[in-house]
């Protein structure tokens, strides 16, 4: 970088313009400045348009995002679930539907509704209501 | 509340936490997505993607580091992705990167500058807004754009030549 041809000089000079520091030293953009009328122009027409930009200011945005960030948190969160509850699921309802198979062994009538109590305990755990789509109809049509 | 407090929160799954952040880098986020787009429509867009995944990816951040040129880093990649999508509407009257009163500055003169600004290519536009409209350093330019402090540079000095051929004649 420190090579002293035109461009690097002028890169180095418009560094220094904006308060930065650079490998080559004012004396040695100087002296090249003296001898080389190109970059002289050059860094008059560069350092116009850098005048011009340091004259503005960022157009001020408003923006409520925070309900449609909610919103999208909530469903990539719910998405994100997975399937190992529901393998569990599977697992637990395949072993009772097995114990309901060993002969000569009857667990009873309560026995029967342990899938269901899986079940309902899989929706409460997901925080899911499987009648949501009922429920929501319902509220539209007390709305009506 | 803090940001480190703020993190602190969003890590145990407070969603309030989140908001916080959310409503404090949302105008800037906006700001830097449509100097990266040219719309603001499709800034909107990025910025609310870039929370999404930044709200996902929380764990990751370092927490040593400022919170906001992490999050830009983000919000860049998905103005770029966006951009690659499709390609960008360059309409001035739908653009607002420069505050409408530049001191002592003409409406035409102005809206020249914009119009330079929307024909450079979208990597080009950021660099000058970041280090024009948000007075960036060459140090933290090179930390939010991920490239080393020499290219930050040259690159600088390359599209000011360019936006100084867009303009002249304009002026003057």
């Amino acid at each position: 970088m420190n090579e002293m041809n035109c461009e690097n000089v002028l890169m180095a000079k418009m560094a220094e313009i904006d308060g930065e520091e650079t490998e080559i030293s004012s004396e040695q953009m100087n002296l090249h400045f003296a001898n080389c009328e190109n970059c002289c122009q050059e860094i008059e027409q560069i350092r116009f348009t850098d005048i011009l930009l340091k004259r503005q200011t960022r157009r001020e945005q408003e923006a409520d995002l925070w309900s449609a960030i909610e919103k999208q948190i909530g469903a990539r969160a719910a998405s994100q679930i997975g399937w190992k509850p529901f393998v569990l699921l599977g697992v637990l309802l395949s072993a009772c539907k097995l114990l309901e198979m060993v002969p000569e062994r009857d667990f009873g009538l309560a026995f029967k509704l342990v899938p269901l109590a899986f079940v309902v305990a899989l929706f409460v755990f997901l925080k899911e209501n499987p009648f949501k789509i009922n429920a929501e109809l319902s509220a539209r049509e007390i709305k009506l | 509340m803090d940001d480190a407090a703020a993190i602190e929160k969003c890590l145990k799954g407070e969603k309030e936490a989140f908001r916080f952040l959310v409503e404090r880098y949302q105008k800037q986020a906006v700001g830097h997505a449509v100097a990266i787009l040219g719309n603001r429509e499709d800034a909107l867009d990025a910025v609310q993607e870039a929370f999404i995944d930044a709200f996902g990816s929380l764990k990751k951040f370092d927490r040593t580091r400022k919170l906001y040129p992490w999050f830009y880093v983000l919000l860049r990649h998905r103005c770029f992705k966006m951009t690659a999508r499709k390609s960008a509407t360059e309409n001035i009257e739908d653009t607002e990167i420069l505050a409408a009163r530049a001191a002592g500055m003409p409406d035409e003169e102005r809206f020249a500058l914009e119009k330079a600004l929307l024909a450079l290519e979208e990597e080009d536009r950021e660099i000058i807004a970041l280090k024009y409209l948000d007075g960036l350093s060459y140090e933290e330019l090179a930390e939010h754009l991920q490239i080393p402090r020499g290219t930050v540079m040259s690159r600088l000095f390359y599209v000011r030549k360019q936006l100084q051929a867009k303009l002249s004649g304009k002026f003057h």
